[in-house]
């Protein structure tokens, strides 16, 4: 069995598991945030209502607000803030970071755990080697708060086989997007995928965090890293951290493994209007870009920092574009600063804002203008995701948000003059 | 379980965000009921009516997991969604919340806007009655036709609680 396998048969009480059957499983952690934690809240007090037996399993994170902008909104807050203290669950209010990476940091989420949330984007704690799933609403209030448990259909396993060396200047977050378009939307559709090879062996464990985070696009049931060393270490890291819960899978090769050379990619942006319409930088530099966020789920990691200040050391954010920074977490914020990011990047004239999703469906900040362009390092640019509709939302690297920054039109690093 | 009515045609790649809008997702069902998909088809949340029947492209319901965009389309009270693949978080909530729904493989011209349609979810077939052509697609696990029986997951763990202890 594979880790997939093992996690699921462990939580339901099986010697063995296989794909394509269901499994109603025991679940570790239930992760929410302000918007997916209401509607499960509405729904559990309306149609459930029993006392929850261990609320210590479920975690709420205030994330796509940082300060309410209208009444209905604080309203929303203060709910979520009455429901959460009624049944005793873990609240950790506006301020905290992103819901995936304030529970990270904060040592909710550990390898081999089941981790649900209704976020889309759950699977990438799959990078410590958890099994993490996307569920609805309906799942998290009418199985996983009353009984802890929740049905889960045994998924395939498609093993993602990455070698050979990037060419200068070409991040993971590049080939990650690459990979979208390589295999397409929806093509890995209900799958399990490994992201694994000599390349993804090769990275630290928030480069690492970029692949199982792009899996819901390629329409994955959940993803993950074959824990190893540098999982290990990074678990130690965390509050409570040890890694005796660590599972390994037996080593059999998957049903289905897809091979790729990163020494192809360039750097890559998804265009409009999805995250599959990915090009090379180079196809559509010199787009106008009005602003440029580093933040939401695929940014505000320490990393990207760093590498926008490489990119700014010399150069100052362009008149015509607005640079927002979002850390991911409090703690990435506090390190910013320690290392003198915070300071460098305020003064070549980008802005800083509270850990949060940032600009992420416009709660906070970021509603744009039909007419308007940005560029960012979000994971997602549906048309309508941040104000209008005929809005264009660009994603790429921190180095080439960055760059774009500078030019005030899309650009990658090498055209600032940016030491990449 | 069998649904006819009038098709509503969907594209590839359409995001819960279109069924429901960020800005309306607080808002009660007989505000979120009156904008659904209206971004691509304003007639839609206008027009549609009861037993109606949604026919989208690949990768239905991609993007954020919120089962709200599926009681959403439910609460329009059409009988059924079809699409030629579905995003798993959009297939699991359509059963949780008890809208029937079937995915029927690589048919991009299989029924236009206004065709009538008929579907029979034992069988998975899917019929264009104003052409005369069917295509069979996919059955649901007999879990999740359980579920939807039950009239969904919240009612099924009340109704059998011994499935999740």
């Amino acid at each position: 069995m594979n880790l997939v396998e093992k996690i699921l048969a462990r939580a339901s009480g099986r010697e063995s598991v296989e794909p394509g059957e269901i499994v109603v499983a025991k679940v570790d952690r239930l992760i929410m945030h302000d918007l997916s934690g209401y509607l499960t809240s509405q729904v559990y007090e309306k149609r459930v209502n029993v006392p929850i037996p261990d609320p210590a399993r479920a975690v709420m994170v205030f994330d796509h607000h940082f300060a309410p902008p209208t009444e209905q909104q604080a309203d929303v807050l203060q709910h979520n803030r009455r429901w959460a203290r009624k049944h005793g669950l873990k609240l950790y209010d506006c301020g905290n970071g992103n819901l995936h990476h304030a529970v990270v940091r904060n040592g909710h989420i550990k390898p081999g755990m089941i981790v649900v949330g209704s976020d889309s984007h759950t699977p990438v704690h799959g990078t410590l080697g958890a099994l993490a799933v996307a569920l609805g609403n309906d799942s998290h209030a009418g199985t996983v708060l009353p009984y802890g448990k929740a049905w889960f259909k045994v998924p395939e396993t498609t093993r993602v086989h990455l070698e050979g060396a990037p060419k200068p200047g070409v991040t993971p977050r590049d080939i990650a997007l690459w990979l979208v378009g390589r295999i397409g939307e929806g093509e890995l559709n209900y799958r399990a995928v490994e992201f694994g090879g000599p390349y993804v062996r090769g990275l630290s464990f928030w480069d690492r965090w970029l692949f199982p985070l792009l899996c819901v696009d390629l329409g994955a049931k959940c993803s993950f890293v074959e824990p190893d060393e540098v999982t290990e270490a990074f678990v130690r890291t965390l509050p409570g951290g040890d890694a005796g819960l660590l599972v390994h899978g037996d080593g059999e090769e998957a049903a289905q493994v897809l091979r790729f050379d990163v020494g192809e990619v360039d750097p890559t942006v998804a265009c409009p209007p999805t995250v599959g319409n990915v090009k090379p930088v180079a196809e559509v530099a010199g787009t106008p870009v009005q602003y440029a966020e580093l933040g939401g789920h695929g940014g505000g990691r320490l990393e990207d920092f760093r590498a926008a200040a490489q990119v700014l050391a010399g150069h100052k954010v362009h008149p015509d574009t607005r640079f927002h920074l979002v850390p991911s977490s409090r703690e990435v914020f506090a390190e910013a600063a320690r290392e003198g990011l915070v300071l460098a990047l305020h003064e070549a004239g980008a802005t800083w804002f509270p850990p949060s999703t940032g600009s992420n469906q416009a709660y906070n900040m970021g509603a744009m203008a039909s007419d308007e362009t940005m560029i960012s390092t979000h994971a997602r640019n549906f048309p309508g995701r941040n104000g209008s509709p005929d809005a264009s939302m660009y994603l790429a690297s921190s180095a080439t948000v960055a760059a774009s920054a500078v030019a005030g039109v899309i650009a990658s690093t090498v055209q600032t003059g940016g030491k990449s | 379980m069998k649904f006819e009515g009038r098709c509503w045609r969907f594209g590839d790649n359409i995001p819960t965000d279109r069924l429901v809008k960020t800005q309306y997702v607080f808002e009660p069902m007989e505000i979120l009921v009156q904008h659904v998909l209206e971004d691509l088809n304003p007639e839609f949340p206008k027009q549609v009516q009861p037993g109606d029947i949604v026919f989208a492209g690949k990768h239905f319901g991609q993007s954020s997991g919120r089962a709200i965009a599926t009681k959403a389309l439910q609460a329009t009270g059409i009988g059924c969604v079809v699409a030629e693949t579905f995003a798993r978080t959009f297939y699991r909530n359509c059963f949780e919340v008890g809208l029937p729904a079937l995915e029927v493989g690589l048919n991009p011209d299989f029924a236009a806007d206004g065709d009538r349609v008929r579907v029979d979810l034992a069988t998975g077939e899917f019929t264009n009655l104003t052409t005369q052509t069917t295509i069979r697609g996919a059955a649901a696990d007999p879990f999740l036709v359980d579920m939807l029986e039950a009239g969904g997951l919240i009612s099924l763990a009340k109704n059998r609680p011994e499935v999740f202890r």
